[in-house]
């Protein structure tokens, strides 16, 4: 008997475990991905980009660094004469800046990246820490 | 959107499944008596000394690693790498994302081939030792199988078919803000979180029960004290 009082005390904690936990509702946590300032339409499908974006960037370094072949349409570069966010100042901000295109959404997927550690995040090539941009 | 709905339902019946399950077994286990006092000797004689066997029996598995350094091997690879891979999948959950949970995604990325080097290793162990491949039954089979299939599906979201991580994140983050968002229908995505339902819901019925039961082991759990203290539990107490 009294174990059979237990399983019902259990189900009935259960229960209201589950009640509660509705309590939380709330809207999703989303990353806020800055439009493009101009185009309609990415150097790929939008849903092909965010899936391979960093595919085309290695790539492009591989056939760029290693076969000396510099196209522009894959290129880091060309991502920012569309991606840019400009801050107060009317400047494009810097990757430094949680606001900027790419960080959007890598820090929301908690994905780092080490392109900016060489080179520019900003278009036009503002100055970093590497020689070249 | 169907598929994010039939998922959605899928992962919170699992996870009812899953935390109301393990939650009734560990109380079975609680009340369960252990009559007599059969800690393995040489055993602690203190509290705190049991406490200090008991976690190096948690990390380091050391009663396996002094009955058979190959089994060792390769379950503990597979547990230090699973707890990484898990440890990375807490990215999913939170945003922001905690510091040091950013910090271990590459590692995690790692694990997960050192996970299936430690599963291979094991299911091996189950084709090669003829003593296992005797008392080896279907289910043990199919529990590596699924462990594996969990393990190849996500290595392949990362290496062979990328899906949308952020729509992905979004949605997991919908199912705990009772908020539905679109799941991105890649067919690894699905499998993947397939897998993983199907592991939720057996897990309470299943030899992986020996994560909680662990815990509750006799020989491990009691302190070797029977002058001291007289023990009695279950039929030795009436």
């Amino acid at each position: 008997m009294k174990a059979k009082r237990n399983t019902q005390r259990f189900w009935l904690a259960a229960f209201i475990f589950v009640l509660f936990s509705f309590g939380v509702m709330a809207d999703v946590p989303v990353p806020d991905i800055p439009e493009a300032v101009k185009g309609e339409q990415c150097v790929e499908e939008t849903g092909f980009m965010r899936r391979n974006h960093m595919e085309l960037l290695l790539h492009q370094r591989d056939d760029t660094l290693r076969k000396g072949i510099r196209t522009q349409k894959h290129s880091l570069k060309n991502c920012f004469t569309c991606h840019v966010v400009k801050g107060a100042d009317n400047q494009p901000v810097t990757v430094k800046d949680s606001r900027h295109f790419c960080r959007e959404c890598h820090d929301y997927a908690a994905v780092q990246v080490d392109c900016f550690q060489c080179h520019t995040s900003v278009p036009g090539g503002a100055k970093t820490t590497g020689t070249r941009p | 959107m169907t598929l994010s709905v039939v998922y959605a339902i899928l992962f919170y019946a699992a996870t009812l499944l899953l935390v109301v399950g393990v939650v009734r077994k560990i109380i079975i286990y609680a009340r369960t008596p252990a009559p007599l006092k059969i800690p393995v000797t040489p055993a602690p004689t203190t509290k705190a000394g049991v406490v200090w066997r008991m976690t190096k029996e948690v990390t380091v598995f050391q009663s396996l690693f002094k009955a058979n350094k190959w089994t060792w091997l390769f379950g503990w690879m597979f547990h230090v790498a699973l707890a990484f891979v898990l440890f990375r999948h807490l990215r999913y959950f939170q945003e922001p994302v905690w510091a040091i949970v950013a910090l271990i995604q590459p590692i995690g990325q790692y694990a997960g081939f050192a996970m299936l080097a430690g599963l291979t290793g094991l299911w091996a162990r189950r084709f090669l030792v003829d003593r296992v491949r005797y008392i080896t039954s279907l289910s043990d089979h199919l529990m590596l199988a699924l462990l594996v299939a969990i393990g190849l599906s996500g290595l392949a979201i990362k290496y062979l078919a990328h899906t949308d991580i952020v729509a992905l994140k979004t949605w997991v983050l919908g199912l705990m803000y009772f908020d539905l968002q679109p799941l991105p229908s890649d067919i690894f995505v699905l499998l993947h979180l397939g897998l993983v339902i199907i592991l939720m819901v057996i897990f309470p019925i299943s030899k992986l029960l020996h994560v909680p039961g662990l815990f509750f082991m006799p020989t491990r759990n009691q302190v070797d004290n029977p002058r001291e203290v007289r023990h009695t539990a279950g039929w030795t107490a009436k």
